[in-house]
């Protein structure tokens, strides 16, 4: 039977794939990739931050959403199929739940800047930017930790050290004969 | 101390230069055969692991084109560096345990060599030794181009050196490239990694602290200033908005997977245990080399802007002017030595991996072997891959650029979308087959290919590369879905069940 995980891999690409076709026809802004700086050459400006998202902004967010579940389920993928644990799974969902919610609040708190024209900072930058920055870095720190903590649960346990050690004797007494 | 800053710069540079070359004398001893000259005889320790992989993805791009981009478009270029984490925590994930392994079981010294073991594929070993070697010839090019306009920037600042040109900054720079990698191999790559990847998180720890106080209210009124200006820039999708920010996420991201410089040295570690350690050492490292390309860009932006200092010429001037108006010469001096390292550990991974598919890839697919005498082939064909390497970036430079840009194309996008689903989802899937992994490279070659010779512009900043992954990554696992599942061989199938 094939594997369910690489059916949702395939079918969240195939979906990806249709959100960019979809921003790829929809009605273009001038500003969509930025413009000249008015003033000082070598420099690029933004513009009219909510006309470059009035067609797209929604496609842009799911896109992204799909990204996110796509790389908790090539983080799974790269688990053996036999320590798939609901254990694991629901960490991995606890996982994908804190990076969608860095997401959301990073394109909320723009969003909000975009109505308000207002912002607070937070350690330097302004709120929406400081999400991007120090929460996008952190929010792949739940994966490094089930890596480096839970390696011998469920990456390279020691019956899978012994599985391979004992493989390399097999080769080894192979080319010996 | 003022006065000297241009000689500290030049002695700072002249002292790390000596040291790559004492490395290259004392890696010889050590180098006894082409595993030892590919992957070190896969017998290196976490520290020196984690510290060649970091220094080798963050590159002179990372040193002088990163702080020009967040000078250029604001925080869309954060994109590239944020989604480091994830970046890595993938490609321990998916790659480093099974290349260990299969390194191992079929005795691989390259990248090709895996994929082939793993697909038992000739075509593709060839179609990615081909795509290894398109791509290191554009990458090392404008390497090199880089290190010798940095170092002709430094020594035209002396006395002496006031009119040196270009093309004997060509020769001294890559002369000491040259040097340690033919002499030392990857065992001196790794090495001089060690102190790269030193200096660099050095750099940019200082570089950091020097940034904030350059205004008085640090670098909330850095963003502040540019917020006034002009506000989509410092706003979380930058200038270039929202499309290339998540393009970028997405290729830089994924795309570390899939890079052949990085992957390799996943193959080199003593133990796969190993890799629980070398994943938050790399990460580390990365972060705090980072924080240069981040600080430097936001700063000389406000600068410019709030009227500090004049406009820059080009944007790629960030880093040197914020050194020259910034910093205090023995700062500088670390900072150029550290640039000079970003630049010279990204090539002389690109050496090793570009030799390896030319001696050792390249003739196995055809003809069935590799050379004779691999080591003694090595050196030589790093001396001339060099060498070629470096004349087509002084033909670049003086007479047309066309043919290192189409070369430069074959970058890290191009290595993501072809290398990552055949070895990252294939290292992973049994089903993955070799149709689909042929299917996947040459659609990523050529969508990359015309992408780039066309000059196509796809609406709100869509990347080429970003659609060259996914149509990738949807051919290789879409292929191998409706084709045969393959017979794997013994040892294949017992290490993908690990």
């Amino acid at each position: 039977m094939r594997s369910k995980l690489i059916v949702v891999i395939f079918a969240t690409t195939v979906m990806m794939a249709g959100l960019l076709m979809a921003i790829v026809l929809a009605d273009s802004v001038p500003n969509g990739a930025g413009l000249a700086h008015p003033e000082f050459n070598g420099m690029q400006a933004g513009g009219d931050g909510g006309a470059r998202l009035k067609h797209i902004g929604s496609l842009a967010f799911a896109f992204q959403s799909l990204l996110l579940v796509l790389i908790v389920c090539l983080a799974a993928l790269g688990v053996s199929e036999q320590r798939r644990s609901t254990e694991l799974w629901a960490y991995l969902g606890g996982t994908l739940l804190f990076s969608l919610f860095v997401w959301y609040q990073m394109y909320s708190s723009h969003q909000e800047f975009l109505a308000t024209g207002t912002t607070d900072y937070f350690m330097g930058f302004p709120v929406a930017t400081a999400w991007q920055v120090y929460g996008t870095w952190l929010g792949a720190i739940p994966l490094i930790i089930l890596y480096t903590v839970g390696f011998r649960k469920f990456i390279f346990t020691e019956e899978d050290e012994r599985k391979y050690e004992q493989l390399l004797e097999e080769i080894k007494a192979r080319s010996e004969q | 101390m003022e006065a000297y800053r241009q000689e500290i710069i030049v002695g700072a540079v002249v002292i790390y230069m000596i040291f790559c070359v004492i490395t290259g004398l004392w890696a010889m001893r050590r180098t006894k055969n082409s595993s030892d000259f590919f992957i070190a005889g896969r017998g290196l320790g976490p520290i020196v692991v984690s510290l060649a992989l970091f220094s080798s993805t963050l590159s002179g791009f990372g040193f002088v084109g990163g702080p020009g981009l967040v000078y250029s478009i604001g925080v869309s270029s954060f994109w590239m560096i944020v989604i480091s984490s994830t970046g890595y925590a993938l490609g321990f994930f998916l790659v480093a345990k099974r290349i260990r392994m299969i390194a191992d079981v079929r005795n691989c010294i390259s990248l090709p060599d895996v994929v082939a073991a793993r697909y038992n594929s000739e075509a593709v070993r060839f179609l990615i030794a081909v795509t290894i070697v398109l791509g290191v010839m554009g990458y090392l090019a404008t390497q090199i181009l880089a290190m010798a306009v940095v170092m002709q920037a430094i020594l035209s600042g002396t006395q002496m050196f006031a009119d040196i040109g270009l093309v004997s900054c060509v020769v001294i720079s890559s002369a000491v490239l040259i040097f340690y990698c033919v002499t030392g191999g990857i065992i001196a790559s790794v090495y001089t990694d060690v102190v790269q990847g030193a200096i660099m998180m050095i750099a940019g720890t200082l570089i950091l602290l020097t940034a904030m106080s350059v205004f008085d209210g640090g670098m909330q009124e850095a963003t502040s200033i540019i917020l006034a200006d002009d506000s989509e820039t410092i706003m979380p999708f930058g200038a270039a908005g929202i499309m290339a920010s998540l393009g970028w996420f997405f290729v830089f991201g994924l795309g570390l997977a899939g890079q052949p410089h990085l992957v390799t040295k996943m193959m080199m570690n003593k133990k796969i245990s190993d890799n629980r350690s070398i994943l938050p050492m790399s990460l580390f490292g990365y972060v705090m080399a980072a924080l240069l390309w981040v600080s430097i860009g936001v700063i000389m932006r406000a600068a410019v802007i709030d009227g500090v200092i004049p406009p820059l010429a080009l944007p790629d001037d960030a880093a040197s002017i914020f050194l020259s108006v910034f910093t205090n010469p023995l700062l500088a001096g670390i900072v150029f030595a550290g640039l000079f390292a970003a630049i010279m550990s990204t090539s002389d991974a690109f050496l090793n991996i570009g030799t390896a598919a030319i001696i050792h890839d390249i003739p196995k697919a055809i003809r069935g072997h590799s050379v004779q005498n691999e080591l003694f082939w090595a050196r030589v064909v790093t001396v001339i891959l060099a060498i070629v390497a470096a004349s087509f970036a002084l033909y670049s430079h003086f007479q047309d650029a066309t043919l290192v840009a189409i070369l430069g194309a074959f970058g890290w996008a191009t290595f993501a979308a072809s290398i990552f689903p055949v070895l990252a989802i294939g290292l992973n899937w049994k089903g993955a087959t070799a149709l689909g992994a042929v299917s996947a490279i040459v659609s990523a070659l050529l969508i990359n290919f015309i992408v780039q010779l066309a000059g196509i512009v796809l609406p709100y900043g869509i990347l080429g590369g970003l659609i060259a992954f996914v149509v990738s990554l949807l051919l290789f696992v879409g292929v191998s879905l409706v084709t045969k599942k393959p017979e794997l061989d013994a040892d294949m199938e017992a290490v993908l069940n690990i």
